[in-house]
């Protein structure tokens, strides 16, 4: 990593814990990443990888109880975010680390206009600002998102825009104190893909705009070659490989990115009409209140050896690279490189 | 008999809009206008389009689960529009249909024996104790579930082996055709290649004839013979799966394969964005649906709705200015 680029957001060891009635689980598990200016980190898995959970960590969103952080550390611009006093966490959260859900359909309050709800925002974060400037504001920040006709569609209500104008709405809602640091957790999931290609191409241009650093959380690959810089990808609470996204595609190390990669049906492959199977990944996640020893993945990898049962205890990450750029898998028996599809 | 396991003619549905203080009809939403097409024995036809553009109701019209306006469905060549309720349960044991939400659509109160029993009770099949047994187990394998699945309920499986569940519900009747509805959009991606291949699998060794209707465009080309794409209730352009990718003619079609993002970081150039929203399905644009989006458009795609050209045996669309019309 170059060290031109200024650095925002450091994470490092971070642990969150859960206690159920089953006893306590380890959502996220000794998680590690960067985030600087202008670029993009993605990180993928599965559903119930710990991606969401390490977002809502950093927002200092985790429900406690049953949920808190356990370990580790954020650093935001150097200064710790955990254990940070709830007043002070306020002034960061929303102004200076902005987040977009999932859900455009349930993350807006239906009760209040569109422009009512970026008001807030504006109103919270920058109290200098008088009721007028607030409200050029609010319409600058739609147009800013691409809704046409900003100042009528301030008067509306969340029922009367579709699903990708929300979603811009929660662009805006999350852009309104430019932050430095945008965490979009899924941000596309819910929408079709036109208008998801509309959404990524407009979070990409304000970044180039604005210049924050963007922690991407989704499980669509096709989504984070498209947009991200650096990618992480996570498998029950861990982090088991990450790289710059180049490296990642085109040399995957680690058994599980490689097969997430090979799941996904591609359109090269079907014309001719030879349909091969799909390569798939056998068995499922386990369970977090059961992680066998040694390697989380080893039920489910085509590499597996004795080793990877836990006499050498868990992999931890490792360089697997040769060269200058940073390429770290958590793998006893890695694939050899040129193995990946390639482009 | 025809080669065609499923013929559909014109079939629309119109939903009635209700509004003010009586609950009179103030509108109407064409979610499915004028549809045909044929499925031969054995075959997949994948349907795309995005979210309300009428593909769920299609396929639930098609079971007669949702009743059409207008228009005929022929299943082995009887027409069932008209069919009563009793000659209709006979016809749907031959068809069967995969839910979307593997969650919601099994009883959580039902061991998954009983899920699997109940449509062999209500057909009168493998009456014998002995027999529903071996069936039970044969089905279980089928799908490549233990077999102590039996007396467990719902709730203690994952995602993947309930929608497992689903494919052993819909086959324990023995049909011959099945629409699947967006049957792994709820899946994570490792588990989502493993049902397409069981889907794969059990076509080619029970000779199931599928509808397979999905948003994701990656998992329906690879899993159809052809394909249908949707746009507001109408069906745009139809082409063996193959072709469409590479050659799509409308433009509608094309944008929403560019649209895909591949997993390589290669340098896209085919990436069209699409302007505009969807509009409502209350109050279509006239003439071509799709020209308020369409950078093709002139003026007779404002004035007049586009009828069908066939460009090969397998290959058909609606639109005036397609691409590369001639290739």
């Amino acid at each position: 990593m170059t060290s031109t680029v200024e650095k925002v957001l450091e994470v490092k060891d971070l642990v969150v814990e859960f206690k159920t009635d089953r006893g306590t689980i380890k959502a996220v598990n000794g998680v590690n990443f960067d985030v600087f200016k202008g670029k993009t980190v993605g990180i993928v898995g599965e559903s119930g990888s710990g991606k969401s959970v390490s977002a809502l960590a950093i927002m200092g969103l985790i429900p406690n109880p049953p949920g808190r952080v356990a370990s580790g550390q954020i650093l935001f611009n150097g200064k710790s975010l955990v254990n940070m006093p709830a007043a002070e966490m306020r002034k960061i959260r929303g102004n200076k680390i902005a987040m977009i859900f999932q859900e455009p359909m349930t993350s807006l309050n239906p009760v209040f206009t569109i422009g009512n709800q970026i008001e807030e925002v504006i109103e919270l974060h920058q109290p200098q600002l008088s009721k007028k400037e607030r409200e050029a504001k609010v319409v600058d920040m739609l147009r800013l998102v691409g809704i046409p006709s900003p100042d009528k569609r301030v008067k509306e209500y969340p029922h009367q825009l579709s699903g990708g104008m929300r979603q811009r709405v929660m662009i805006a809602i999350a852009l309104s104190c430019e932050p430095d640091i945008l965490i979009a957790d899924e941000p596309t999931t819910a929408l079709d893909v036109t208008i998801q290609a509309q959404i990524l191409e407009l979070m990409k241009k304000l970044q180039k705009e604005l210049g924050m650093g963007i922690i991407l959380i989704t499980h669509d690959l096709g989504v984070v070659a498209e947009t991200c810089d650096t990618v992480a990808v996570m498998y029950c609470g861990q982090i088991v490989e990450s790289a710059d996204v180049k490296t990642l595609f085109n040399h995957p190390r680690h058994p599980y990115t490689k097969g997430l990669m090979d799941s996904i049906p591609s359109f090269d492959s079907t014309s001719g009409h030879t349909k091969e199977r799909l390569q798939t990944i056998e068995g499922m996640v386990p369970s977090l209140f059961d992680l066998p020893a040694g390697c989380n993945f080893q039920d489910r990898c085509i590499n597996v050896t004795e080793q990877c049962r836990g006499s050498l205890g868990e992999p931890i990450l490792r360089d697997m690279s040769d060269e200058g750029a940073v390429h770290l898998a958590a793998c006893f028996n890695p694939l050899k490189k040129f193995e990946g599809k390639g482009l | 008999m025809s080669e065609y396991l499923l013929e559909v003619k014109n079939l629309t549905k119109v939903f009635p809009i209700k509004g003010g203080l009586l609950g009179r009809e103030v509108g109407s939403v064409k979610a499915v206008n004028d549809v045909s097409f044929k499925i031969k024995k054995g075959e997949t036809l994948g349907l795309v389009g995005e979210s309300g553009c009428g593909k769920t109701t299609l396929g639930r019209s098609i079971l007669r689960l949702i009743e059409p306006t207008s228009g005929e469905i022929l299943f082995n060549g009887k027409n069932i529009v008209n069919f009563t309720p009793s000659e209709m349960r006979a016809v749907r044991r031959k068809m069967q249909i995969i839910f979307q939400d593997p969650y919601a659509s099994l009883n959580p109160r039902m061991t998954i024996g009983d899920i699997l029993s109940e449509p062999m009770d209500i057909h009168e099949l493998h009456t014998d104790k002995a027999a529903r047994k071996a069936r039970l187990l044969q089905l279980l394998a089928q799908v490549q579930l233990p077999q102590d699945a039996l007396n467990k309920y719902p709730h203690e499986f994952s995602g993947g082996q309930r929608q497992r569940i689903c494919i052993a519900r819909a086959l324990a009747v023995e049909p011959e055709f099945i629409v699947c509805d967006e049957p792994v959009s709820a899946l994570d991606v490792s588990v989502q290649a493993q049902v397409v291949n069981l889907l794969m699998d059990l076509q080619r060794d029970l000779g199931l004839t599928f509808l397979f209707i999905a948003h994701d465009l990656k998992v329906v080309e690879y899993i159809s013979n052809r394909v249908a794409v949707m746009y507001l209730g109408n069906m745009v352009e139809v082409a063996e799966s193959s072709e469409l990718y590479g050659d799509a003619k409308h433009p509608y079609t094309k944008a929403l394969f560019s649209a895909i993002p591949h997993a390589t970081t290669a340098v896209r150039s085919d990436r069209i964005i699409l302007q505009g929203d969807i509009p409502s399905p209350m109050n279509p644009p006239t003439g071509c649906h799709f020209n308020p989006r369409c950078w093709n458009a002139t003026e007779v795609c404002r004035q007049t709705f586009p009828g069908l050209t066939q460009h090969s045996s397998t290959h058909m669309y609606r639109c005036y200015n397609p691409i590369n019309p001639t290739k």
